[in-house]
């Protein structure tokens, strides 16, 4: 009796898992061959309509808190000209219709990494770092020099590397707006350099560099030297908002 | 029981620890001599086995914002380590003179280069070049890239470069060139070639 029990069950076994094996198929199969009736009563749904993510430019007014940066004049402090820079292109550029993220709107320090970390989260079409100095003329548009090493091609990205996967998209908006602000007859350069946090930026990511063009310090901190870089510079985005856009949908 | 014996034995074992103790502070005393004294700028002379060679310097200029090369003849080491610090005080003597075209504080120096590996090259400043700096990202980038390059072109194998202020890592020269990374010695050789040719 007991082998009889142990056989019955060993083929209820059996053939349970036969049926449950033929149900897996045909329900595997189910999608491929579709019947009539069955794609008339479950009628697939809607693919839904892809929604334009806003363009955002996130605006770094770099130094800040006990980061002075670079004293221009005995009173023209880095931080200060960075800041004001910072939010008069922010209006400009929310005039414009176009969004605008601050990572620091006071006087505030912050690290590199903070920086960019805030800036990776944002997710934006664009990354500015704004900076300001006495030395040059005009405007330098720099990109990032990558360190040495760094490996992005797993599912880990480098953290110090990690501007090389929109390094070439920084690279085509740093000619786009160079030669934007350049048809205003303002002088400008672009430029690589090993600043931070330029490489840490996932998104397109660039510095911009601000001196005077009379060589005295003191323009850089003048409200209309500012304001007048901040309308070509607000200009040359919104010429440029279309392929922001683009930028944003091939982000990895 | 007689005691002389055991005073005369105690009298030769004291006269022996003596002897040795003597011998032992004398050797310590002579190993401080022969030590290494500390890196500084004043240690590092040229060594008498150097040879006049021409080199050729890249040398920063504030009021264009280019980088020009420059031949020079200099007193150079024989040794690869030394012809590297020679060839950078070279530069900074351009850098620190009166009609200096890219200002330094007469006070900054270059401590010691470090081939590490081959390939990488340390580069350590003292920390006055890094304070007497213009700060700026530009004017930073001039320092670092004419430095490299410099060295580029005159020692060969040099492929990466790393920057130290006083033996240590520091995070930016004067608050804008990075320091904290290794860097390809090629992207600051592209860097100089571009700011050449403008």
């Amino acid at each position: 009796m007991r082998w009889n029990n142990s056989a019955a069950r060993f083929i209820l076994f059996l053939g349970a898992f036969y049926l449950a094996s033929m149900g897996l198929i045909a329900q595997s199969s189910t999608p491929a061959m579709p019947s009539a009736a069955g794609s008339a009563s479950q009628p697939t749904p809607p693919a839904p309509a892809p929604t334009e993510k806003p363009l955002l430019i996130v605006i770094d007014a770099a130094h800040g808190g006990s980061d002075a940066g670079a004293l221009l004049t005995p009173t023209a402090v880095e931080k200060e000209i960075t800041l004001n820079v910072a939010r008069r292109l922010r209006q400009e550029l929310n005039a414009r219709g176009i969004q605008v993220q601050m990572v620091r709107d006071a006087d505030v320090s912050l690290s590199a990494d903070q920086r960019a970390t805030i800036a990776n989260i944002a997710d934006p079409a664009l990354y500015i770092s704004l900076h300001a100095s006495s030395l040059g003329s005009g405007m330098r548009f720099f990109t990032a020099m990558l360190p040495s090493g760094g490996d992005n091609n797993g599912p880990f990205l480098d953290w110090d590397t990690v501007q090389s996967l929109a390094l070439e998209r920084s690279k085509a908006i740093q000619a786009q707006l160079m030669s934007a602000v350049q048809q205003t007859r303002f002088p400008a350069r672009a430029l690589v350099a090993p600043l931070r946090p330029l490489n840490n930026i996932k998104a397109p990511a660039i510095a911009i560099e601000i001196s005077p063009t009379t060589g005295d310090a003191a323009q850089v901190a003048s409200t209309g030297y500012q304001q007048m870089i901040c309308s070509a510079l607000a200009n040359a985005l919104l010429s440029m908002a279309p392929s922001l856009r683009t930028t944003v949908g091939a982000r990895p | 029981m007689n005691s002389r014996p055991f005073f005369v034995l105690t009298c030769c074992l004291c006269v022996v620890a003596l002897a040795m103790s003597l011998y032992v502070w004398q050797l310590r005393k002579n190993a401080v001599d022969e030590s290494v004294p500390a890196a500084s700028p004043e240690a590092v002379t040229t060594p008498s086995n150097a040879t006049q060679k021409q080199i050729v310097l890249w040398v920063a200029h504030d009021d264009s914002g280019t980088l020009s090369s420059q031949p020079l003849t200099i007193a150079i080491s024989s040794e690869r380590q030394r012809q590297a610090e020679d060839i950078v005080r070279a530069l900074l003597g351009v850098y620190t003179a009166k009609s200096s075209p890219h200002p330094l504080p007469a006070d900054a120096a270059v401590r010691n280069i470090y081939l590490v590996d081959p390939g990488l090259m340390v580069i350590d400043f003292n920390s006055e070049l890094a304070t007497g700096q213009t700060s700026g990202v530009f004017a930073e980038e001039l320092t670092v890239a004419s430095i490299a390059q410099t060295l580029n072109a005159n020692i060969q194998g040099i492929s990466r470069v790393k920057f130290l202020v006083d033996g240590k890592e520091a995070s930016t020269l004067a608050g804008h060139a990075d320091l904290s990374n290794i860097y390809d010695i090629a992207q600051f050789s592209a860097f100089a070639q571009r700011l050449s040719s403008q």
